[in-house]
């Protein structure tokens, strides 16, 4: 492991991102989060915040652990090391389903849906969390059993109308355009109402058009209130979009500042383009 | 897949169908007579029941090996309470029941956890293990069974008259009854938030998860819930046979036959299905009863051509001819398309394969 020295201390960086975005208040910490599978040290020593209402940019090379580190978030595999604050509670040991319940949210990376049906109803599952009528007031279709099914409904298709699919609700969602399954995916994500939205490369495979609309929905989201952390290989989007930027290379943080401070970075230039050509460079 | 959009059209459709069909099976000993066809319907209902409980647990990712042996400990439960305590058939079929649950509820939450393939393994283990075990117990009857289980007692109803349990008809109608309750809790779960996790786990467990579902309890309930019922209808069998031995409970053919009843009558057809599977099969069966040594390759060759033709089981056959006029639309389309090549322009809105 070729372990490069950050360039910006992790204080020295939060310090001057913390003057720029107006000194949010954290909402997620990770703390020297470590993660191996087997031999392989995927995330490493990993360190960095997501404030209230900010949309984090999380980038680096492919491989770089990247994924990795929003498994670990959300849950899906244990951290090897480290811990991750929620709202300053640990959430490190949680189970997938006991983290959305405090209001994670996630979208994959591969489109992970329930292809074989309707729109509505991929949203419509997204409502487990929220369900209260018992079981048998619902086999005697008991009025407050309906009024529950149609309040998720009602909910579902908003999401759906807010996000551009309302047109497409009823198709099955196998069917649907990849870069609607994409949006899809993150519709699913908000019927939880999250406080805190993870993306997993919600652009990938999208022409020019579909990433200006994604675009627009994601700030949209954050207007809501929503605070995002998302991982993101198109560069000029990640650029327009986040309002601050972690880079991360071979498990490691690199960088972490503005958009403008990681444009102009030296070092995550050399993780992009390779020690090798720098050197040609020179 | 059954889509499981709450449409009250189709709700009532469906509560209508089963209503028609529970009236028909009501009035099956009006129109059959002899005993023997009585008892081959009850034992397509306990078959149906047993498949219904089989679907419900595959919904969730669950291939359990174990139904016939869930439904053996039902039957043995059963039998037991009311030859050593000697309870009444009416404490003995709910008491079985808890029992079942009990020990499905111990055994799921250590096999569970390691649900696919390995938990196909311990199922298979435990639906052998039940055989050799009841087998080798003597206070249980061994290899030998149990016999002369004592018949419900009579149902008093006063003023209405009484229900004596002496002939098949009167256990035609309990067995019904327990049919009817099987279907009612299943729909009652398919219907619920329950069912829709269920569906959630068995389409896709990672999403699942990640809507909050968690899909440990979920799965164990399902399969509590699955091998209750199975233990439910063992408690039936016992008292309506009388006479039981280990080795009718046993994963070969018992178990492998139930898997055959849902898959012919498709797996997506939660309820249906199974009863479609149970009752083609029995026909079959007693269709070439009168060539015993070729009787199990027709039916087998039968199965087969449906598992192949009709992958979404027998009752896909009302598909079928949407799939054809579909498959001749589609050649129309392909040919005209080579007659006008780039006639029409693409929409755009695919882009699937696009840059990455």
């Amino acid at each position: 492991m070729t372990a490069e020295t950050t360039t910006a201390p992790a204080g020295a960086a939060a310090a001057g991102a913390a003057a720029t975005t107006a000194a949010g208040e954290v909402l997620l910490r990770v703390e020297e989060v470590s993660k191996h599978f087997g031999g392989l040290v995927a995330v490493d020593h990993l360190s960095f915040e997501v404030r209230k209402g900010e949309i984090l940019g999380i980038i680096g090379p492919n491989g770089a652990g990247k994924s990795t580190i929003l498994g670990v978030i959300s849950g899906f595999y244990p951290a090897t090391a480290g811990k991750v604050f929620f709202q300053d509670k640990d959430i490190t040991k949680l189970k997938t389903h006991q983290i959305v319940a405090l209001g994670i949210g996630r979208q994959f990376q591969t489109s992970t849906l329930f292809m074989s049906l309707p729109v509505t109803d991929n949203v419509f599952y997204g409502f487990h969390l929220d369900y209260k009528t018992a079981i048998w007031k619902r086999l005697l279709r008991w009025p407050s059993a309906r009024r529950e099914e149609r309040e998720f409904r009602r909910r579902g298709e908003e999401i759906l109308d807010r996000m551009g699919l309302g047109a497409v609700k009823d198709e099955i969602t196998k069917n649907l355009p990849h870069g609607y399954q994409r949006i899809l995916g993150i519709c699913i994500a908000l019927a939880q109402e999250p406080t805190l939205l993870l993306l997993d490369e919600p652009m990938t495979g999208m022409n020019e058009t579909e990433i200006d609309t994604m675009l627009e929905l994601v700030r949209g989201i954050r207007d809501s209130g929503v605070t995002i952390a998302m991982i993101e290989h198109n560069m000029t989007a990640v650029m327009s979009l986040c309002d601050r930027i972690v880079v991360v290379d071979h498990g490691q943080k690199i960088a972490e500042g503005l958009p403008q401070q990681i444009q102009d970075n030296e070092q995550v230039i050399e993780a992009y383009l390779g020690k090798d050509e720098m050197l040609l460079d020179e | 897949m059954n889509n499981p959009v709450i449409n009250a059209v189709a709700a009532r459709k469906r509560l209508i169908g089963f209503v028609i069909l529970i009236i028909f099976f009501a009035f099956i000993p009006a129109w059959v007579k002899s005993p023997y066809y009585i008892d081959l319907v009850i034992m397509v209902m306990i078959n149906a029941g047993l498949a219904m409980t089989f679907v419900m647990m595959l919904r969730t990712g669950l291939i359990s090996l174990a139904v016939a042996a869930f439904w053996g400990i039902g039957a043995y439960a059963s039998a037991m309470l009311a030859m050593h305590a000697h309870l009444s058939f009416w404490a003995c079929l709910p008491l079985s029941v808890v029992i079942t649950a009990l020990v499905a509820l111990i055994a799921g939450y250590v096999i569970i956890r390691s649900a696919g393939f390995t938990f196909v393994i311990m199922t298979t283990v435990i639906g052998m293990l039940f055989v050799v075990a009841v087998g080798n117990i003597g206070s249980m009857g061994g290899y030998n069974g149990v016999s002369s289980i004592p018949a419900p007692d009579t149902l008093n109803f006063g003023a209405l008259g009484k229900v004596v349990f002496d002939s098949k008809v009167d256990f035609f109608y309990l067995g019904l009854i327990i049919f009817v309750v099987i279907i009612l809790v299943i729909n009652a779960f398919y219907s619920s938030w329950a069912g829709r996790a269920w569906n959630a786990i068995g389409l896709n467990p990672r999403l699942a998860q990640s809507m909050g579902v968690n899909v440990f309890r979920y799965r164990l309930t399902s399969f509590v819930v699955g091998c209750a019922l199975a233990g439910l209808l063992g408690s039936f069998y016992a008292h309506y046979q009388t006479f039981i031995i280990p080795t009718a409970f046993n994963l070969f053919p018992k178990t492998i036959y139930i898997q055959v009843f849902a898959v012919l009558g498709g797996v997506g057809f939660a309820t249906l299905g199974p009863i479609v599977g149970a009752a083609a099969l029995s026909f079959f069966n007693e269709a070439f009863s009168g060539y015993p040594q070729w009787a199990i390759i027709i039916v087998g060759a039968l199965v087969l051509v449906v598992v192949v033709f009709l992958p979404k089981g027998l009752l896909s056959l009302w598909e079928v001819p949407g799939r054809i006029r579909g498959w001749r639309q589609a050649q129309a389309i392909k040919r005209g398309a080579e007659a006008i090549p780039d006639a029409v322009e693409p929409l755009g809105l695919d882009t699937e394969g696009g840059e990455r």
